[in-house]
């Protein structure tokens, strides 16, 4: 194999591993979709090692190696990519794609997310059935519905300006809980508490913390605890919008 | 009877649109929408019908963790997709939520208060600590196929 050769495979493996970092799949499957990448490309072996926010790639092959680095930012967590790059590996393992097709296939990933109009209604709803679950009334569900209808619209909106995602965390929970207030000031049911509680779940870092811990069951420790320290921070600063939003509506204190 | 079978019903139908919802917001391709439903209602039905005999929160979950693993795993074999895509959705209905809530709203009203209030330490402790285990509950169960079976080898 001629060094230019090993030059590009490398490039589109750790291009893989980068986008399948960036948009949120845990350390043992960037791993595994690496190597066998990588193999079925012609690669001896590669190694990776994988950090909070850079992963070092180096492949072997005929005695010669090449390492190389890449920064990662985070887009938010997107299924569809690592989907596509999983049947792309897939593929080439099989035979059926070259190193011209990966290439041509990665280069066509194109981050789809959902239209607003479906995801604030569904959001809505999904809160709703919480607040069902946890034993609301049908007036705490109604208002529960609106909360997080306008709380993942604003999330939306902010995180189209892209914002820090901590920011648009705390900005979120405030005007939720605002919302969800209303059960306390108007009267309009008995279990005012619940809606206030349900409607926030949306902002629950469910992904980042199923992510840390299966990480760190699989040996990824650094890169486990650096997702646990995300995801509190998260939820620490959706913590600070909603006790603004409470102490302002005079709930407690 | 009767009633548990209702109780289970509306446990599925009210569990699998959160599912569907979250799994919207990580962009689940939509022609895999409907697995990301079946798995999180299995799943959160299991837990229901555990908790009614009387086991713990924490032991209920891990069931119904594993349940939904073993069922994202023949998911994943049957789409050629990573299982975590089915699972992840799936198990947001059974996140503990309102455990968490309760603990930081608790800890904010503990650090406004000039003292230490044995009641709102209390709620702090225990409310956290049931976070804490439900949350490794629902990893480690989600994890047990590939830490039982799949140990050498991959899913797909």
């Amino acid at each position: 194999m001629y060094a230019d050769t090993q030059n590009d495979i490398t490039r589109q493996v750790v291009r893989v591993a980068q986008l399948l970092l960036a948009y949120g799949a845990e350390s043992d499957l960037v791993e595994e979709i690496s190597q066998r990448l990588g193999k079925a490309l012609g690669l001896a072996s590669v190694e990776i090692s994988i950090s909070s926010n850079s992963l070092v790639l180096t492949s072997l092959v005929h005695g010669r190696c090449i390492t190389t680095t890449r920064r990662i930012r985070e887009h938010g967590i997107n299924m569809t990519v690592i989907c596509e790059l999983q049947r792309i590996c897939l593929l080439t393992e099989k035979g059926i794609y070259g190193l011209n097709e990966v290439r041509k296939r990665v280069s066509r990933i194109q981050p789809k997310s959902y239209p607003k109009r479906y995801l604030v209604p569904m959001i809505g709803f999904s809160c709703g059935s919480f607040c069902h679950l946890f034993g609301g009334d049908t007036m705490a569900v109604l208002i529960t519905i609106l909360a997080a209808s306008v709380g993942m619209s604003v999330r939306l909106a902010i995180a189209k300006h892209h914002f820090n995602l901590l920011v648009n965390f705390a900005v979120t929970a405030f005007i939720t809980t605002l919302v969800a207030q209303m059960g306390y000031h108007l009267q309009l049911t008995d279990t005012p508490k619940l809606p206030m509680a349900a409607s926030v779940l949306m902002l629950v870092p469910g992904f980042p913390m199923i992510n840390a811990i299966s990480d760190m069951v699989k040996g990824h420790l650094n890169v486990g605890i650096s997702r646990w320290g995300h995801a509190t921070l998260l939820t620490v600063s959706s913590v600070i919008g909603i006790t603004i939003a409470m102490q302002l509506g005079g709930l407690f204190l | 009877m009767m009633e548990l079978l209702l109780k289970l019903l509306n446990d599925a139908a009210f569990s699998a649109v959160p599912a569907v919802g979250f799994a919207m917001v990580f962009n689940v391709p939509r022609r895999f929408l409907p697995y990301c439903a079946l798995a999180g209602a299995l799943g959160h039905s299991l837990r229901t019908l555990l908790l009614h005999f009387g086991m713990p929160i924490e032991w209920c979950t891990f069931a119904a963790a594993a349940l939904v693993g073993v069922l994202t795993i023949g998911f994943a074999k049957k789409h050629l997709a990573p299982p975590l895509m089915y699972a992840v959705a799936a198990i947001i209905p059974m996140i503990p939520g309102t455990y968490a809530y309760n603990t930081v709203i608790a800890l904010v009203q503990l650090s406004a208060q000039s003292e230490v209030s044995p009641e709102l330490t209390a709620e702090v402790i225990s409310n956290g600590l049931k976070t804490i285990f439900i949350l490794g509950a629902l990893s480690v169960g989600l994890a047990m196929p590939s830490l039982l079976y799949f140990r050498t080898r991959p899913v797909i």
